[in-house]
Formats: C-alpha cells, structure tokens, sequence
C-alpha cells in the first residue's frame, strides 16, 4: 500500500472510531447535565425508539439468504420458527440460537438430496 | 426486554464472553471472506489484518478493498466507507444510560459494532453497574478477536477453506439473525411495539431484497420509528 492509502486507512480508522466514540460522549455529558438520577428517562425519545427499530433492522437485513431461492427461504422460517419455540420455551439466548442454526443447516443440507 | 437485575454464576467478562459465543457464528466466515477477497484486491496479509483491526466495520471494509482496488478517487472512498457507518451514531448514546464514568469505556467504544449493539442494548440493563464493564469486555474483545482471526485465516487459506467446507459460508452465519432475534423478540410485548418491530424487520428485508444493503438498516429503523409515533398520537388522539 502507498502512503495515499495508509492515509486513507487511518482516516476511516480514526472517522468510525468517533462515530462511535463521540454520541457517546456527547450523550454522557447531556445526561450528567440535566442531573437527574433516572438517565432513561431524560433521554430523548426519539433516540429510545430508535435502538430497538435499528436491531429490528439488523434482523431484518440478517434474514435475507444469500442464494434467494425458495429453499434457503423454507430454511431461513424454518430457523427462525425453531428458535422461537426453543426461546418460548428456556427464554434464554445459547439453546435457541444453536436449536436455529440446526434446523436451519438441516433443511439447507437433506432437502437437496 | 427484561430490565430485573440478574445475578451473575461467574465473572462478568466470562459471562460476556459467553453471551457473545452465538456472534462467532456470523463475525467469522464473513471475516474468512473478506480476508480472502482482500487479498484477491491486491492488499498483503498484514494489511488485510490491519483493516480488520482498526476499522473493524465489516460492510464498509469490503466497500474500502472494492472501491481501492478498482481505482475509485480516495477521499471519494473515506467518504462512502464513513457513510455507511454512520449509523453507528445511534448506538453509543442508547448504552450512555448504562455506562458509568470509567475512562476505560472510552477505548472500548471501537468495539461498539451493530452486533455487540444490539448484545449489550439486551444485556446491561440487565446487569448490576459494577459488572457492565467487565461483561462489554469480554463480549467486545471475543468479538474483536474472532473478527481479527478469521480475517488473517481468510487472507492466509480462504481460499482451501472455502473450497473444502463450502456449508461454512451457507449455515453458520444462520447465528447472526437468529441472535438478532432473541434480543428483539423479548421487546414484543404489547401491540405498539409488535407493530414497530414488524414494520422495521419487513421494511429492511424489501429493501436488502431491491438491492440496498447498506441503507437498509437506518431507512428500515426510522420507518419503524414513524409508526411507532403515528401509532401513538393516534392511541392519545383516540383516547381524548
């Protein structure tokens, strides 16, 4: 790599670090300026609102097979059915996930046989 | 999404640690691929690992190697690699609430990706206050890691993994929505947010489907947060 690209490596190093870092902050500061000893409740509303559409989305984007095909889709609701009935049931994060990702290579892997 | 204060069997960072095995799944074959096109581009391995450790961003790491290696203007490809990451604006300040004053959290905002986001967005409020930083720890720091270690096996033998366990690429990373999932499906528990969620999910997967990837997650979330206030005005206007 050139010096150009190193340059513009470090810069978009450096810009997504502040993007993370500096919300943050600036976050940090307004809450401890407005004093008030429930933080959740003085945040704006807005920004409450949009952590869990953003997840929602993330979810969303996730879901989207990398082969479009009625299989991969059969095997994505299948994945996701399986993980909702495993959460229903130990409302945990781990034996869902795992019980997901079976059903879901199981289907993408006997179905074409 | 449960705000009870759980007890923790082990240490926090270990619990951290083990809370964020499911991200594996999907940070480490997409690392693979990306280590493996990044050296297909022209970059050498160490620079492909450089990439992953300090930007750290997996879509815009594959827009940075595709628009360098097709020649693309520079401060053309900072831009658009910085726009694509700016979602990430709404992350930090939805934890502030949970953080306390530790300069340390300060270095470990690098780590602040859409996935731990949404971990951690679950999690700590969850947590007691001495604990957040030591379970953001270890859960930052595997997640780091795994991004790091599976791009320097994609760029050393992606190619020979690929080729020998082609499922890897197809299964595994079946963990990322279904992780996504547990941590949304708790948040649907009365009709406002059962609505908002839903229109967030579909509205992200039709426009991923009419080939927006990158855009989809902040046009998709702030559809989501229009209906959420539509729903609501209606909910006080009919109530009046």
């Amino acid at each position: 790599m050139d010096t150009s690209m190193w340059l513009a490596l470090v810069s978009i190093a450096i810009g997504t670090y502040l993007l993370r870092l500096l919300p943050y902050i600036w976050m940090k500061r307004s809450l401890a300026k407005r004093q008030t000893e429930d933080g959740i409740g003085s945040m704006p509303t807005w920004l409450t609102i949009l952590g869990p559409t953003m997840i929602a989305a993330m979810f969303g984007t996730s879901l989207v097979p990398t082969h479009s095909d009625a299989l991969s889709w059969l095997a994505t609701g299948l994945g996701i059915l399986v993980t909702f009935g495993v959460w229903t049931r130990t409302r945990s994060m781990g034996l869902p996930i795992l019980f997901g990702v079976v059903a879901f290579g199981m289907v993408t892997l006997i179905l074409p046989i | 999404m449960s705000t009870t204060t759980q007890i923790l069997a082990g240490t926090p960072w270990k619990q951290g640690v083990k809370d964020a095995i499911p991200l594996l799944g999907g940070y480490i074959p997409v690392a693979i691929s990306f280590g493996l096109i990044s050296v297909q581009s022209g970059f050498s391995v160490l620079e492909t690992i450089l990439i992953s450790a300090f930007i750290y961003a997996g879509a815009s790491q594959f827009l940075f190697v595709a628009m360098a290696a097709s020649g693309a203007p520079l401060w053309l490809v900072v831009i658009m690699t910085l726009l694509i990451n700016a979602r990430h604006i709404v992350y930090g300040p939805n934890l502030s609430p949970y953080l306390n004053h530790d300069k340390k959290w300060l270095p470990l905002m690098h780590g602040l990706t859409d996935q731990i986001f949404a971990l951690a967005h679950a999690r700590l409020p969850q947590l007691p206050d001495q604990a957040r930083i030591g379970w953001y720890t270890g859960a930052a720091v595997l997640a780091w890691l795994s991004w790091v270690a599976g791009t320097a096996l994609g760029a050393i033998a992606g190619d020979e993994l690929t080729q020998r366990w082609p499922l890897i690429n197809d299964i595994l990373p079946f963990a990322l929505p279904a992780l996504f999932f547990v941590l949304i499906v708790p948040r649907c528990n009365n009709r406002l947010w059962t609505l908002t969620i839903a229109l967030s999910a579909v509205a992200s997967v039709i426009l991923k489907m009419l080939g927006y990837p990158n855009v989809a997650i902040p046009l998709a979330a702030m559809s989501g947060a229009v209906l959420f206030y539509a729903l609501k005005n209606r909910r006080i206007l009919g109530g009046q």
